[in-house]
């Protein structure tokens, strides 16, 4: 458990909850008989520890009331204390666990203060904990950090060595959505480059350079290489500018162009990663699931294959505007005019699936198995009422930006 | 590269090591307003402008879908039934633009109906409404239906 904040401290455990999973109160435990309801509520541990001399920790133990005591012969103060929460969870009080513990609440808890308050310090502490349910302090620790520190600074402060438990762990993670800045770089989140704001498809390299693509209509002009600065997530933001825009073949007219229209087979760019911007080659960001609507990143997909898909496949995107959208092929080799421009992107492929605007430039992707993916092409379009999108095939985006490096 | 007001910064960490969240500014106080003739002769275009306005104290952001900004223009009859949809069939760039609008600035967007339905045919003399609708990354906003009479 691990919701300390001051000294007094209540068990918070999710079997005690409902809607607080981790309350916290400075009442006492009342002594008096209670209405099962409030029975059931956490005691307050350290009032238990002032009224149980012995007192290591209470916790469940698969439904079981269970606490640790240094001293057995408390068993009567302990059942007082505890009858009216072990009776308000279904137990009798003489059904109370009792195992030996070696600590005494009181040595914990001021263990606990000591290490905190010191152990941020050092790196790579991810959390420092009064584990009620092993009567230790446990610190937990980043994985690949040390743990020697740790056993140091309890040294130095005079804790026991046996009082505290290190254990490996990862980063405790804030939710992110596609539209934070997120490092390292993958693809579905956001890119701001003017006064626009798109997706990015995929990280890629290419003859050695360290590359994003996205749509060419997501370039301060769409064909043609002006050099377009990109951000993630917004320019605003301090360390956000990640690359800038290295490829964006120029639209041509005549041969299999429509007349007095200008085409190209893909709606696609390459940008310039920037020194040191960490990205993941073959990294998709990933939200709780498809058509949720949901724009919190949960995970990542992994490319390992590129392919192509036909009509009837069912295919996904994720993007900083409608996130993982999943839905079927309805049409392929479509010459595909532009509203409001000349421009027709020749051989495109429709999905029938949730779109909207900013998710220009958005990876597309079929689901192979785990979190691995094929890798499909590049979202640019889609209709008025966001429920078809358009991409480019990926053997097209290589065809114009040349071969690249995508997992 | 400007500065955008409606973005609030807070550092975390994520998946991965940094994170900044970015909160961007949403309209809470605009009006849009679809403009036209009352009435019109059958056969005769209609120009038809769609208006939008801070009407706040601050600067707006406006979350626009297109490099040109993409609107919608919805003709229905008095039975409801939509006879002409400016962005019907239409496979539109799925880019943000973010439109900035001062204090009391109004943009407007133009166009022109030819009294013809999506499918290429005249329309009858009689009551219609007109419906402005701009997307957004989020909520499309839309103007209230406003009527108009084809004479004969």
């Amino acid at each position: 458990m691990s919701c300390h904040s001051i000294a007094v401290r209540l068990l918070c455990g999710a079997a005690f909850v409902a809607a607080s999973a981790c309350s916290e109160s400075t009442s006492p435990t009342s002594r008096q008989p209670v209405a099962v309801l409030q029975a059931a509520q956490a005691p307050d541990l350290s009032t238990l520890a002032r009224d149980v001399p012995g007192f290591g920790g209470l916790f469940l133990d698969h439904g079981v009331p269970t606490v640790y005591l240094t001293d057995p012969l408390q068993r009567g103060p302990l059942e007082h204390a505890l009858g009216a929460f072990a009776r308000g969870r279904g137990f009798a009080p003489s059904q109370i666990q009792v195992l030996a513990g070696r600590y005494a609440y009181g040595d914990l808890d001021r263990w606990f203060q000591k290490v905190s308050k010191e152990a941020f310090a050092q790196g790579g502490i991810v959390f420092v904990d009064l584990d009620e349910a092993a009567n230790r302090v446990l610190v937990g620790v980043e994985r690949g950090a040390s743990h020697a520190n740790v056993r140091s600074l309890a040294a130095r402060l005079g804790v026991p060595a046996e009082a505290i438990v290190t254990r490996d762990v990862d980063p405790i993670q804030y939710a992110a959505t596609l539209q934070d800045q997120v490092r390292p770089v993958v693809a579905g989140l956001q890119i701001h480059f003017g006064n626009f704001l798109c997706s990015i498809g995929f990280n890629a390299v290419s003859g050695g350079q360290n590359s994003f693509v996205t749509a060419s209509h997501c370039t301060n002009r769409q064909g043609g290489v002006e050099g377009t600065l990109y951000y993630q997530s917004l320019s605003s933001q301090p360390n956000s500018f990640i690359g800038t825009e290295v490829a964006d073949p120029v639209y041509f007219r005549g041969g299999v162009c429509p007349k007095h229209r200008v085409c190209r087979y893909s709606d696609s760019a390459r940008a310039a990663y920037a020194a040191g911007v960490p990205f993941t080659l073959g990294g998709i960001a990933q939200t709780s699931g498809p058509n949720d609507g949901s724009l919190d990143i949960t995970g990542s997909f992994a490319v390992t294959s590129e392919g192509t898909a036909v009509v009837g496949d069912v295919v996904n995107k994720v993007g900083r505007t409608t996130g993982w959208t999943q839905g079927t092929v309805t049409n392929t080799c479509v010459n595909t005019g532009v509203s409001g421009t000349k421009i027709v992107q020749l051989c495109q492929t429709f999905v029938s699936a949730g779109v909207g605007a900013g998710d220009s430039g958005s990876d597309i992707f079929g689901l192979t198995g785990g979190s691995s993916v094929q890798l499909l092409g590049i979202l640019w379009g889609g209709n008025s009422g966001g429920t078809q999108f358009v991409y480019s095939p990926i053997n097209q985006v290589e065809q114009e930006l040349g071969p690249l490096t995508t997992f | 590269m400007r500065s955008w007001g409606g973005a609030a910064l807070c550092s975390a960490a994520l998946l991965v090591p940094r994170i900044m969240t970015a909160a961007p500014q949403r309209p809470d106080s605009i009006t849009f307003t679809v403009v036209a003739p009352q009435s019109v002769r059958r056969g005769k275009a209609v120009p038809i402008t769609l208006r939008l306005t801070n009407t706040s104290a601050g600067t707006l952001n406006l979350y626009l879908t297109g490099r040109t900004i993409t609107f919608d223009i919805i003709v229905t009859r008095a039975d409801g039934e939509v006879v002409w949809r400016r962005l019907e069939h239409v496979t539109g760039q799925q880019i943000v633009q973010v439109k900035t609008l001062t204090p009391g600035e109004t943009f407007e967007l133009k166009d022109v109906w030819h009294q013809r339905t999506t499918a290429g045919a005249r329309v009858s003399a009689g009551d219609y409404t007109l419906t402005g609708v701009i997307p957004t990354d989020r909520e499309a906003l839309r103007t209230v239906p406003l009527p108009l009479r084809i004479k004969p």
